[in-house]
């Protein structure tokens, strides 16, 4: 098993005031690696509207390199517009995952709209950023990637990584939507397409990591990182029902791949479980690693999948 | 070039198909059968839950001149979408094919939408009963919003030539506000994709290959495809897209196109061969849409929808060479 030592809870959004689209939720980290500070990408959430319904957005804090429990600044602004009416982006991005290209940054996002029978469908999108990641202009009004024959709706999580000049897109699909409580639920599972060109995307279309709890087991955040031998994917999963809370929410799992493709299970390897008490204790979600000078750190979600922000993991020895 | 008018030849609320689908007969689509043509059509019922359409397949097997009804379909020919796919709330249209003596439909589905009224996608099915009823390949669709064509991809007609599927179809534009609508209205184009297996599509560039000639918000519906006199030719529908409901002077007239590489499109409504009904008591004086042209015989016909987007049936017309 693999020993994180949790360094606390790194950012609330609740701490920040002036930013009326970030009221709370901290959700998704993702890290990019600037000269003085690490940038953290993360979806927030204004109040919901009179309806109880939530826009998301997508933001970034910028923490000390040196230290990263120290936030040194957090943007003035979302650093992507909503779609316009009937686009598939027009209720939310959330979440976003950043990766450089060239001279600009890359984003590819989870575009959120709002359906009449179920609550909402996810497709994703792709934006660019010449300005340092500070504001993303979309490369289009559609997503570059929906759904297909066999993944039918709910397109999201991106993970976007680039290896040996090939995009590999890390995502979940969703399969179903089952109702309990009177509530759709959609139930997912991890999946991943590449590409040459990160705009054209040939599909994988099977599930990388096999359900373990039950069958409908949901899982989300396929968090792929490769330390020059193997590859290793954090992620995490629940049960289909009851999941707002300690007994059947968020784990973070983990599986490894000599490929990227071909992928074993193996969760009591993760070595990162909920706490006793404090923010984390009732689940743990959204994991993202990610190496900064030699050492290997995960950010992820406590209770309430991110409401009250993210906190820090540092790993203690090697993947 | 002349199309001689045949009259309306089917009336759903003479002669219903389907339960609960008293009125509409949209999108009339042809396949040729050694004694019968059969007519696959989009019919309506009111869902009870929310007193909103549900569009179904349905049928009619006509003899080859097309002049008597010699069945209608007795059951529904495609089960409902599953909850949350793009087929949840209905089909329309269906565009149906042989491709080597097999019998596939591609499906418009619909999927109701919270700020805009609807989301479409085209989908593939598949006949094992030669044409009586069909099965999904799979829950989602086979080509959807995509970069450059961001909704309400729908429409298609294909046709299977040299090995190549060749799909015309429609995707909108961004949904738009105008001052004389209560709510936002869509304005699509016609596109092509191209395919080896007819599951798989060539990139969606957002290219419209069809000029407008109402201006840059003109909607353009339902491309039909021939080969004809050695030459491609298209017919489509075509009409404002604000006001066009009840307004005769905006609502959908038949344009047409036609190429020599199906790759550029001439655009000339004045050769079209057809158009709306002097008289204004006829079923189709106020509007003509979703028009689909076929062989049969030795012959050429079209089949298309009159007033009222086909509410009260569709009917057709027959190439005076």
């Amino acid at each position: 098993m693999l020993k994180w030592t949790k360094l606390g809870k790194v950012f609330d959004p609740a701490a920040y005031t002036g930013r009326p689209w970030m009221a709370e939720f901290a959700q998704a980290p993702c890290a990019l690696v600037l000269n003085d500070c690490v940038r953290v990408y993360f979806s927030c959430r204004p109040v919901p509207d009179a309806n109880g319904q939530y826009i998301s957005y997508s933001a970034f804090v910028d923490l000390d390199r040196n230290d990263l429990r120290t936030v040194r600044q957090v943007s003035q602004q979302p650093v992507l517009e909503p779609g316009g009416i009937g686009t598939f982006d027009e209720f939310g991005t959330y979440p976003v995952s950043v990766i450089r290209n060239g001279d600009s940054i890359r984003a590819y996002y989870g575009g959120w709209t709002r359906c009449e029978s179920v609550p909402f469908d996810v497709a994703i999108g792709v934006a660019d950023s010449s300005d340092g990641g500070i504001t993303f202009q979309k490369r289009g009004h559609g997503p570059v990637l929906a759904s297909s024959v066999d993944e039918p709706f709910v397109l999201s999580g991106p993970k976007i990584r680039r290896w040996n000049d090939r995009w590999v897109l890390y995502y979940i699909a969703g399969r179903k939507w089952i109702v309990a409580n009177n509530r759709p639920e959609p139930v997912y599972r991890i999946r991943m397409a590449v590409s040459d060109n990160g705009l054209d995307w040939t599909r994988s279309n099977r599930d990388l990591i096999e359900a373990r709890i039950e069958p409908d087991e949901a899982q989300a955040s396929p968090d792929v990182f490769h330390d020059g031998h193997k590859y290793h994917m954090f992620f995490c999963y629940r049960f289909s029902t009851d999941y707002r809370g300690r007994a059947r929410g968020y784990r973070i799992g983990y599986a490894s791949s000599d490929d990227g493709t071909n992928w074993v299970r193996d969760d009591s390897r993760a070595g990162l479980d909920v706490s006793d008490v404090g923010w984390d204790s009732e689940m743990v979600s959204y994991p993202h690693v990610f190496q900064l000078d030699g050492t290997t750190y995960m950010m992820y979600l406590g209770n309430g999948v991110g409401r009250h922000g993210f906190g820090l993991a540092v790993l203690e020895g090697s993947l | 070039m002349t199309w001689r008018k045949l009259g309306r030849i089917y009336d759903p609320v003479r002669t219903p198909s389907l339960p609960n689908c008293t009125e509409f007969a949209q999108s009339p689509q042809a396949l040729v059968f050694d004694s019968f043509v059969r007519i696959y059509f989009c019919t309506r019922e009111r869902d009870s839950r929310s007193g909103k359409f549900l569009s179904h397949v349905s049928f009619v097997d006509m003899s080859p001149d097309l002049r008597s009804i010699i069945r209608t379909a007795e059951r529904s020919v495609l089960k409902p979408g599953d909850t949350g796919c793009f087929d949840e709330h209905g089909i329309f249209p269906i565009n149906v094919l042989r491709v080597n003596d097999r019998i596939r439909g591609y499906t418009t589905g619909w999927s109701r939408r919270v700020s805009v009224s609807v989301e479409t996608s085209i989908g593939l099915v598949v006949s094992h009963d030669d044409g009586e009823t069909f099965e999904r390949i799979g829950p989602g669709p086979v080509l959807t919003r995509s970069l450059f064509e961001p909704c309400l991809v729908g429409d298609g007609f294909v046709q299977h030539w040299n090995g190549t599927f060749h799909m015309w179809y429609i995707f909108g534009l961004p949904w738009k506000q105008f001052p004389d609508s209560h709510q936002p209205e869509r304005i699509y184009k016609i596109g092509h994709v191209t395919s080896s297996d007819g599951i798989h599509w060539s990139q969606q560039s957002g290219r419209q290959i069809v000029s407008d000639v109402l201006g840059d918000d003109e909607c353009q519906a339902l491309p039909t495809v021939i080969h004809r006199n050695g030459r491609y030719q298209m017919w489509f529908c075509y009409r404002y897209a604000s006001d066009f409901r009840t307004n005769p002077e905006r609502g959908y007239r038949l344009g047409y196109a036609h190429s020599d590489d199906l790759i550029t499109w001439t655009r000339d409504d004045r050769e079209a061969g057809i158009d709306v009904s002097p008289d204004a008591d006829d079923w189709d004086s106020r509007m003509m849409c979703y028009p689909h042209a076929f062989h049969c015989h030795g012959l050429t016909y079209l089949l298309y929808n009159g007033n009222e987007f086909g509410r009260y049936g569709f009917g057709a017309a027959v190439m005076d060479d």
